[in-house]
């Protein structure tokens, strides 16, 4: 195995009959970004969970710069890990919250103090160091969640679903923020998330998992326009992709953006809703091939009888009952 | 309307105040006053004087069930907390059938137990000895020590102590230094409850202990009424129980806060 970075080698995990994780294998090399993007229950945290030690695995490696970590324990496999709900010690104060992992590790005082006063100037949290979490946004909670992960210098920096307790417009405002601190270091991320814009916003490439499965992994480019099968062209995209009624067991899937309206020719189309999105109108229109979603620009009256149409290299066909992209 | 609520109070305070008050009154009056005297005559100190200067002295009962306390909750505690935590970490089932028969241990009418707890104590030489009462005190108390302990437990979220194992803090150093804290409230309470059964106690500590300078503040009082049974002292009964519960009233008093936010412990989301 190579040194760098985290592999998983054909992970799995099952608790009695259910199979939680099944034969996952990927790598993320040092200074990379990897999201885990899925739906609830899909084994996003699981994995998270299991390279961090806190779940067991029933077969398979684990490799973290190039040590074998399968069955080390937790507190010696020099992760960093944000928890969904940040998990701080509520009777410690800021200070005392990273202070606690380093004097357990037996860290001199000085060194202990040098190390939480960098950490707490990167994460502009100085002024809140003797403060208890209670007394915290979450905003604020998140940073210092964030610097408890840093402060170790880990082997690998695990988030899971950091940003699901805060609102939308910080959500927006702290992505850009947390790439900066946690991409291109000399540790591998990883990063669990329901939400496509966030992994696509934090993360280099994107693993799309459901059922215990990695559905495909790639760049968040790669995964919208070429999506291997029905589940990952669903997953991503807002409005959703359409899915066009199923001929001789084929089934075309289309982006909204991609359909525009054409004077001759095409299919016809008739208006049965507008949507209004501020720069951009989504139309729901009703034809003979199933409903779809139209993305115009919002200033255009469409009429209620329109012909659609769309470049043939858009097109994605799956196969209807097992929903694998046909090439 | 607005009188309403202040008049219910009131009457609440007075329903459940009023026989501490009573006995308080009790406890300064001369035995001719009880019976029909005046409220401006008969008040005296004597009660008192007789109870505290009884030999053994009243002292010496109340440092002989501070002991017993003070070992039973130790004792009871030390054991207490371990289980509740290990009870976490089992199965679901398992867990539902341990908790059904911790229930049933605790509602179970300990009097019942104690010849059977005298013949023991007998064979195993503990009468008379002050201390072997905090055994089958916390024996007792650990039922529902453990109940109380555990749904404190079951409060912390998980991802505390996860958080704890990867930053490389061994089982012990997480009880010490994470769960223990975190249960600050709902442990004194329970303790307070601990110490409480043990103050209170009487047939088991009137059947180990017979030297009387052994004796915990139940029996030593049941004592005093030994003089005569035609003229029943209670002025003395009444100083007794008095001094009896001010430790209690001064204990509660310290933890109160801790106490309110441990038996609500659950009720709200924190």
């Amino acid at each position: 195995m190579s040194s760098g970075g985290l592999q998983l080698e054909n992970i799995s995990r099952r608790l009695g009959a259910r199979s939680l994780l099944h034969e996952i294998s990927l790598e993320v090399p040092a200074g990379e970004c990897l999201a885990l993007l899925g739906p609830s229950g899909c084994g996003k945290t699981t994995t998270l969970r299991v390279v961090a030690g806190l779940d067991p695995v029933s077969s398979g490696r684990i490799w973290l710069q190039g040590r074998d970590i399968t069955r080390l324990d937790p507190g010696r496999r020099q992760v960093g890990m944000v928890f969904q709900s940040y998990a701080l010690y509520p009777h410690l104060s800021v200070e005392g919250n990273l202070e606690l992992g380093l004097e357990i590790r037996r860290v001199t005082a000085a060194e202990r103090h040098r190390r939480i006063s960098t950490i707490l100037e990167l994460l502009q949290l100085v002024e809140l160091r003797h403060r208890r979490p209670a007394q915290l946004s979450g905003g604020q909670r998140q940073r210092v969640a964030l610097a408890r992960a840093l402060l170790r210098q880990p082997d690998i920096v695990l988030l899971d679903e950091p940003m699901s307790n805060l609102d939308a417009q910080l959500r927006d405002n702290l992505r850009p923020e947390l790439r900066r601190l946690l991409c291109g270091g000399r540790h591998p991320v990883l990063y669990v998330t329901h939400d496509q814009q966030e992994a696509m916003g934090i993360a280099d490439r994107i693993a799309v998992m459901s059922n215990g499965f990695i559905q495909q992994l790639g760049t968040a480019r790669d995964l919208y326009d070429q999506p291997v099968n029905r589940f990952v062209a669903e997953f991503l995209g807002r409005p959703a992709i359409n899915l066009l009624l199923p001929q001789q067991g084929h089934q075309l899937g289309l982006r909204p953006e991609h359909i525009r309206s054409v004077n001759t020719g095409g299919l016809e189309a008739k208006l049965t809703g507008r949507e209004w999105l501020g720069n951009q109108q989504l139309l729901n229109l009703e034809t003979k091939r199933g409903q779809l979603k139209m993305l115009t620009s919002a200033d255009w009256t469409p009429p209620t009888e329109l012909r659609v149409s769309w470049d043939q290299g858009r097109e994605l066909w799956f196969e209807e009952q097992s929903g694998e992209r046909l090439k | 309307m607005n009188l309403r609520r202040p008049i219910i109070v009131a009457g609440l305070l007075l329903w459940s105040l009023l026989p501490l008050i009573w006995q308080l009154q009790t406890s300064f009056r001369t035995p001719d006053a009880l019976v029909g005297g005046s409220l401006t005559s008969g008040w005296t100190l004597e009660n008192y004087r007789t109870v505290l200067q009884g030999s053994p002295s009243f002292w010496r009962y109340m440092v002989n069930s501070a002991l017993v306390g003070t070992a039973t909750t130790g004792l009871t505690l030390s054991l207490a907390v371990p289980a509740a935590y290990g009870l976490r970490q089992q199965a679901a089932t398992l867990k539902r059938g341990l908790l059904l028969l911790l229930v049933a241990a605790a509602v179970f009418p300990y009097v019942l137990l104690f010849l059977a707890l005298l013949e023991l104590a007998r064979q195993l030489g503990w009468g008379n000895q002050l201390l072997a009462l905090a055994i089958p005190y916390s024996g007792l108390s650990l039922p529902l020590a453990v109940l109380l302990l555990q749904a404190g437990i079951a409060d912390l979220p998980n991802e505390i102590e996860d958080a704890a194992r990867l930053e490389g803090l061994n089982l012990w150093q997480r009880l010490h230094r994470i769960v223990l804290p975190l249960l600050a409230p709902t442990l004194s309470s329970t303790a307070i409850l601990v110490f409480l059964f043990s103050w209170n106690e009487y047939p088991i500590a009137l059947t180990w202990i017979s030297r009387s300078e052994l004796l915990t503040l139940p029996t030593a009082m049941a004592r005093i009424a030994g003089s005569s049974i035609y003229a029943v002292p209670y002025g003395a009964f009444a100083a007794a129980t008095v001094l009896g519960s001010l430790p209690l009233l001064l204990l509660v008093l310290l933890f109160q806060r801790a106490i309110v936010s441990g038996l609500t412990q659950g009720a709200v989301k924190g």
